[in-house]
């Protein structure tokens, strides 16, 4: 099958065109317009086999020039002339060949001359015993099955070489040196050839390596595949380290088949983006060895270019052919940079959610949703982002506490004009952001329109009545608004004459005026001291009166940040007895501490999370935390104690997250799950399954109704909370999600990842908006600031990162480097420019504040936009 | 990522696994065996290291412990091991065996029970407790212990340097470029209200309270190579002005004075990272030291608040002291630089008295070896005892010398016992300090009869071997 196209092609045309959708039946275009998905053998068999059983009965297909070809090569092969074989290859081929082969039992061991190569292959010369076996039937005189030991392989050879199968070719071209030269080949053509291309070319070489490898390990060719993979996989390491890393530890062939990326591997497609012209030079070398070849390379050292190094060129086209996917895109080969090749490619199948519409799923504009995140989330429809509705009673109710406010008539009358105006349900909300948005020029209706509002049918199920905790919290919340201090990045910029000396120190003057304005936050930061590496997580309060933590010495420790005393309750009351405050008072414990441990878990604590019914206005009542041990534990703050245990999760809880109106939460767990749970049930009220690795971490969205979570896969997604499934998915990033945040004014969303980049993701199209780059070592926490305005992250690297939301960022220029950087003699090639796009720092980061030796673990924005961060203090020497 | 090596199959080795069976007893292991088993175990230590990495990214730490392994033991259902703790960390010792390889055993240490009972109870940890400081007010890094100084701007480029600079995060060397972006935009504009209360006409508390500052803050880094500009230019400034009257003599040698402070307030912080600007902070304080007038008091009355000639030399001689104190450890060629300069300036001829009275202050606060080779290699005390002469006679002042050269004894409050003509040891001390330094200083020299005879000790050592 896989040389066909080689001598269909010639027959043709020299130069042939991947677009005209006709004549390359076997090369899978994906073409944006033309989609040729309907001709028989562009069925996406999935395996091997499949594709040869194809071929057997295309016998339209088979030429006579195509028959010839074959036998050529067959002769070729099996007169294989030393030049082509290293000589250390021979030794190692008939090393190999005793044990295995005794192993299949079905054919002698004792290859005539110990030719090398495929021959000496056991699982070949099984294959080639069927075959033969096969010819045999039809032809008498040949050895058959029953007598299988007697067979050697030239006389397979010969047999075979008289029917002209076409399994012969298939079998004969899985020859493990081929693939080594036609690795070597292909990356020389990518690097000889034009610098605009090679952008575009070097994605393709990682899935083809990868590929290369599992077949040599999956053949048992362990020494071939330790020495191929020395010598290309550092040229790969650059992007994909893991990836690398987990395929270097596949060293037996039961490896490729328990190791979940072999897995994928095998099963899925590989998407390769690439411009129109770039795809046509690729297919012209597949198929006649032309292009950016450096001259004579093909005679001299792979030998005839009719010979081996077709045949190996022949490999790599059974692995373009059968494992990779082209999204053959219309732009400009020169007008894309170099990551925005790599975006939205990779193994992405299994990535995507199966799309629940299968009508829909077939073709969103033209493309196969399974491999197109976009088309994906195009397909799921629109999200309701919008600000979640509260119910009338309760809005009444704030509005007449806010109205009887002494200090804030003027904005109570805003507020009755809004309220009278019309029976908008989120016109508190609005009213607030009127505060902070009409400085700067915008018109209200672009933070709060827009967005699809959602109805109180869509949230989760809430009590039908307010609480006096409830009303609070509203007001409170309409007050944060009003006194929010305002972040505006473009400040930055604008007015260079704030940026004080150093010796004037900045006073806190700015935060006790009315309507404060600020470029950059400021942030308090509370250190960790006397640790030891046990800080795993901790978390503020919303209305930051308490600083919860998690060791891993499987206790949360509880610090009241007013230095309050907190008291549980004694142990030895009489329930009967508790009628009123001052009886329940009384059996409160007498002595307490500003600092508190709860004992409970049995594993190290990973996630906590303060119930946010208080708000700003009232301490938090409970806290939940997630653990190593598999559970997740409810805390009262009333009583000190632990109240549930919900247990599910089969695996470590990663993480936990209350939903925005409480009673709900969240929790992701290795064992590839996020599920929701309600407060008041012993049992997962929703899994929502899906990720092909750990779900890292959940974030609800603002108005509840969805549930962000980042996996271990690389990828984000976006839940129905209600429904439970999949309504977006973020494919971006090049390693594990480490945190993620979503925007408090409902639109964006961002992800940071183990590749030490952040991306902002716009919600409702599911698109990536950018990607920021900055960070030296994993970041560890996100959060936005309370007016969307800015992006703060908090790192191991013991900085804390402010990034501009607005700005469209990208790369420095490079003038802006400093000079002598680059080294003598070294090129600016494509490998160079890559480590530039992944490790500079873009434009949009704000500022930088480095901690002395404090890796940031949590990041907090209070509703006034102060930020708060914590981290545990590295002593210089631990050891 | 760019510092992690590339991943590469293979690396554990058949021979480890015939080791290892070895030590298990068994001996008969095959070479395909033990080939198929290395592999094997290389992937299931792979899986082990994977999952333990899991548990380390959770636990927002970048160094993998040997909790994270054991977690991840537990997790893939393996029983743990036990015994390992993070903060005892493992010996290996290297055992050569008769044939092959050597091999690398775990060091089993034998406890002894009763030594350990004896031994004072290991103290109990402190327990966990927090600080909250500003990490930011706006946007702007306040100036605290707790935050760490501010990056040396541009001047971190040599190598050396960079590397005793507050470290950058982490160690893959590219400092972030923002905050010198920003530090650059403050240096380029003085730090006015520093200066503003450190020019002489500036209250006491104001002028206190920024050398305070200059002596302790952390953040100066930035602003560094600004003050160290303008102490620079300020001091050549107001040696250049010539011909002055009285009044505007008294300030400027106030203001030097004031340079001085803040040269010496520098040196004396210690979060400061001064070396880069040393060679900067010489020059100011050799042209005090050196300069041949500095405005000989006339007989107009200097106020008390005046600092004299010989205070502004005893000064800066204190703060080149400090320097060289400070310093000569890390840059041993400052030392030799600075006593050549002043050698040259106390032999030069045709130089005024008060550059050879600072330049024997100079000398002295280098150190004795330097007074050594200035008074006595050199032939400065003959040269210096010669002009002192000659000014005698023309009737200068040559006060300042003497007291330079009396600076060096300090015998405060001990009454002078003047070298005794009777005696003959002192006697032969007179001799050898007018040979070796000229008959006027000699008899400087000799009215304290122990410091006399410590130098006679040290001519006469000098002159012996020559």
């Amino acid at each position: 099958m896989v040389s066909s196209p080689a001598s269909t092609n010639r027959s043709q045309s020299a130069t042939p065109h991947p677009s005209g959708g006709t004549s390359r039946p076997n090369v899978r275009v994906q073409t944006s317009g033309l989609e040729s998905e309907g001709s028989g053998a562009e069925e996406d068999g999935g395996g091997d086999d499949e594709d040869r059983k194809d071929n057997e009965t295309a016998g339209s297909r088979r030429t006579s020039t195509r028959l010839a070809a074959k036998a050529e090569s067959v002769r070729n092969l099996a007169q294989k002339s030393a030049p082509v074989v290293p000589p250390t290859t021979t030794k190692r081929a008939s090393k190999k060949t005793n044990a295995p082969a005794s192993s299949a039992g079905r054919t002698s061991p004792s290859s005539p001359g110990g030719t090398p190569g495929p021959l000496s292959d056991p699982n070949n010369l099984s294959k080639l015993a069927d075959v033969a076996a096969k010819s045999a039937k039809g032809k008498k005189g040949i050895p058959t099955r029953s007598a299988p030991t007697t067979v050697t392989a030239r006389d397979l050879l010969s047999s075979i070489d008289a029917t002209g199968s076409a399994d012969v070719n298939d079998i004969l071209l899985t020859d493990p040196l081929d693939n080594l030269v036609g690795y070597k080949q292909l990356e020389d053509w990518i690097d000889g050839g034009l610098d605009m291309y090679r952008h575009e070319f070097r994605p393709l070489l990682f899935p083809i390596f990868c590929h290369f490898y599992l077949e040599l390990v999956q053949q048992g060719f362990k020494d071939s595949a330790i020495s191929f993979f020395d010598t290309h996989a550092p040229a790969l390491r650059e992007r994909h380290a893991a990836e690398l890393h987990e395929l270097s530890t596949l060293l037996l062939p039961q490896h490729v088949s328990s190791s979940p990326l072999a897995n994928r591997f095998r099963s899925e497609k590989y998407v390769v983006r690439m411009s129109r012209s770039g795809f046509s030079l690729l297919v012209g070398w597949l198929t006649e060895g032309t292009g950016g070849e450096p001259t004579g390379s093909g005679e001299g050292l792979y030998g005839s270019r009719e010979g081996a190094g077709r045949r190996a060129r022949m490999t790599v086209l059974t692995v373009v052919n059968g494992r990779l996917k082209f999204d053959v895109t219309m732009s400009n080969t020169s007008s894309v940079s170099s990551r925005t090749w790599e975006e939205n490619t990779g193994l992405i199948g299994s990535l995507i959610p199966v799309a629940s519409n299968l009508a829909a799923a077939k073709t969103v504009n033209g493309k196969l949703s399974t491999y197109d995140p976009n088309a994906f989330n195009a397909q799921q429809g629109d999200l309701k982002l919008g600000p979640a509705p509260l119910s009338d009673s309760l809005r009444e109710e704030t509005e007449r506490v806010l109205k009887e406010e002494p200090d804030e008539s003027g904005h109570v009358a805003d507020n009755s004009a809004h309220t009278n105006g019309n029976g908008d349900v989120k016109e508190r909300e609005r009213d607030g952001k009127d505060e902070e948005v009409k400085p700067f020029g915008e018109t209200p209706s672009t933070t709060s329109s827009g967005l699809i509002a959602p109805t109180t049918a869509d949230l989760l199920p809430q009590p039908p009545t307010f609480r006096s905790v409830d009303v609070k919290r509203e007001v409170e919340k309409v007050r944060d608004a009003r006194k929010r201090i305002k972040l505006d990045p473009s400040m930055l910029f604008a007015d260079s004459g704030r940026e004080t000396n150093g010796f004037v120190h900045p006073g806190i003057s700015a935060l006790s005026s009315r309507f404060p304005a600020s470029a950059l936050p400021s942030i308090c930061a509370y250190t960790f001291h006397d640790a030891l590496d046990g800080v795993n997580c901790s978390k503020f309060s919303e209305d930051s009166s308490l600083l919860a933590t998690g060791f891993s010495e499987s206790y949360v420790r509880l610090w009241s940040l007013k230095k309050e005393k907190l008291k549980g309750l004694r142990s030895d009351f009489n329930i009967g007895q508790v009628s009123d405050p001052t009886s329940l008072k009384k059996i409160r414990e007498k002595h307490g501490s500003s600092t508190r441990k709860l004992v409970g878990h049995s594993g190290p604590v990973f996630a906590l999370s303060f119930d946010p019914i208080g708000g700003t206005a009232a301490p938090p009542k409970y806290l939940l935390s997630a653990s190593a041990d598999h559970t997740t534990r409810l805390w009262s703050l009333e009583t000190m104690t632990n109240v549930v245990a919900y247990r599910g999760h089969s695996n470590p809880v990663w993480d936990v997250q209350w939903s925005p109106m409480g009673t709900y939460f969240a929790t992701a767990s290795r064992d590839r799950t996020a599920r929701l749970w309600s407060s008041e049930r012993m049992n997962a009220l929703r899994v929502f399954a899906g990720h092909v690795s750990d779900v890292d971490c959940v974030q609800f969205h603002p108005n509840s109704l969805y549930l962000a979570t980042g996996s271990s896969d690389t990828t984000c997604r976006l839940w129905d909370v209600q429904r439970g499934v999949c309504m977006r998915v973020f494919i971006g990033h090049q390693g594990p999600i480490t945190a993620i945040a979503s925007s408090p004014d409902g639109r964006y969303f961002a992800s940071a990842s183990t590749d030490l980049s952040i991306n902002l993701w716009d919600l409702s199209s599911g698109r990536r908006i950018k990607s920021m780059t900055g960070h030296t070592a994993p970041i560890n926490t996100l959060t936005f600031s309370a007016c969307t305005t800015m992006l703060i992250s908090g790192s191991a690297d013991w900085t804390v990162r402010c990034w501009d939301v607005k700005s469209p960022g990208g790369p420095k220029a490079k003038l802006q480097r400093p000079g002598g950087r680059v080294e003598e003699g070294v090129l600016p090639d494509g490998a160079l420019d890559e480590k530039d796009d992944g490790k500079e720092q873009t434009v949009d980061l704000l500022a930088t504040f480095p901690t002395k030796r404090t890796p940031i673990i949590n990041v907090q924005v209070t509703p006034r936009n102060l930020c708060l961060v914590s981290g545990p203090y590295l002593p210089p020497d631990p050891r | 990522m760019n510092s992690k090596p590339t991943p590469r199959p293979g690396i554990y080795k058949a021979d480890s696994i015939i080791d290892v069976a070895d030590s298990l007893g068994i001996t008969n292991l095959s070479e395909e065996v033990a080939n198929a088993l290395a592999s094997d175990v290389e992937y299931r230590l792979h899986q082990v290291i994977e999952e333990a990495s899991r548990f380390t990214r959770h636990s927002r730490r970048t160094i993998m412990t040997t909790s994270d392994v054991d977690q991840a033991f537990k997790t893939l259902n393996i029983e743990p091991v036990y015994g390992h703790s993070a903060h005892t960390p493992l010996s290996f010792r290297r055992v050569q065996p008769p044939a092959g390889p050597p091999i690398y055993v775990l060091e089993d240490e034998e406890v002894d029970f009763e030594t350990v009972l004896k031994e004072d109870p290991i103290p109990v940890p402190r327990s966990v407790r927090y600080t909250a400081h500003w990490l930011a007010i706006e946007g702007i890094q306040p100036l605290i212990p707790e935050n760490p100084p501010p990056e040396v701007p541009a001047i971190a480029d040599q190598p050396a340097n960079s590397a005793l600079v507050t470290p950058p995060p982490t160690q893959n060397g590219s400092t972030s470029s923002a905050p010198a972006d920003s530090t650059a935009r403050q240096v380029a504009r003085p730090p006015s209200r520093l200066v503003s209360s450190l020019v002489p006409s500036a209250e006491e508390r104001k002028k206190t309270a920024a050398l305070t500052s200059l002596r302790a803050d952390a953040g100066l880094a930035p602003v560094l190579p600004y003050i160290t500009r303008w102490v620079g230019e300020g001091v050549v400034n107001t040696l250049r002005r010539e011909g002055l009257e009285g009044d505007e003599m008294d300030l400027d040698r106030r203001s030097l004075d004031i340079y001085l402070d803040v040269l010496s307030a520098l040196l004396e912080n210690e979060r400061l990272f001064v070396e880069p600007y040393l060679h900067q902070f010489l020059p100011p304080i050799l042209s005090i030291l050196l300069t041949s007038t500095l405005f000989i008091p006339q007989p107009l009355a200097p106020t008390p608040s005046d600092p004299s000639p010989s205070h502004l030399r005893t000064h800066s001689s204190s703060v080149l002291a400090r320097l060289l104190l400070q310093h000569s450890a890390t840059y041993p060629s400052l030392a030799s630089r600075v006593t050549k300069t002043l050698l040259a300036a106390l032999v030069e001829p045709g130089r005024m008295l008060g550059t050879r009275e600072g330049a024997l202050r100079g000398l002295i606060s280098v150190g004795r070896e330097a007074v050594k080779r200035g008074l006595l290699q050199a032939s400065g005390g003959k040269i210096v005892s010669d002009d002192m002469d000659r000014a005698r006679e023309m009737g200068m002042d040559t006060r300042g010398v003497e007291q330079a050269l009396m600076v060096h004894p300090a015998t405060d409050g001990v009454p002078l016992h003047p070298l005794n003509d009777m005696d003959d040891e002192d006697r032969a001390a007179a001799d050898a300090l007018s040979s070796g330094l000229g008959n006027t200083l000699a008899s400087t020299i000799g009215q304290d009869a122990t410091w006399a005879k410590s130098l006679a000790r040290v001519i006469s050592d000098v002159s012996l071997p020559s």
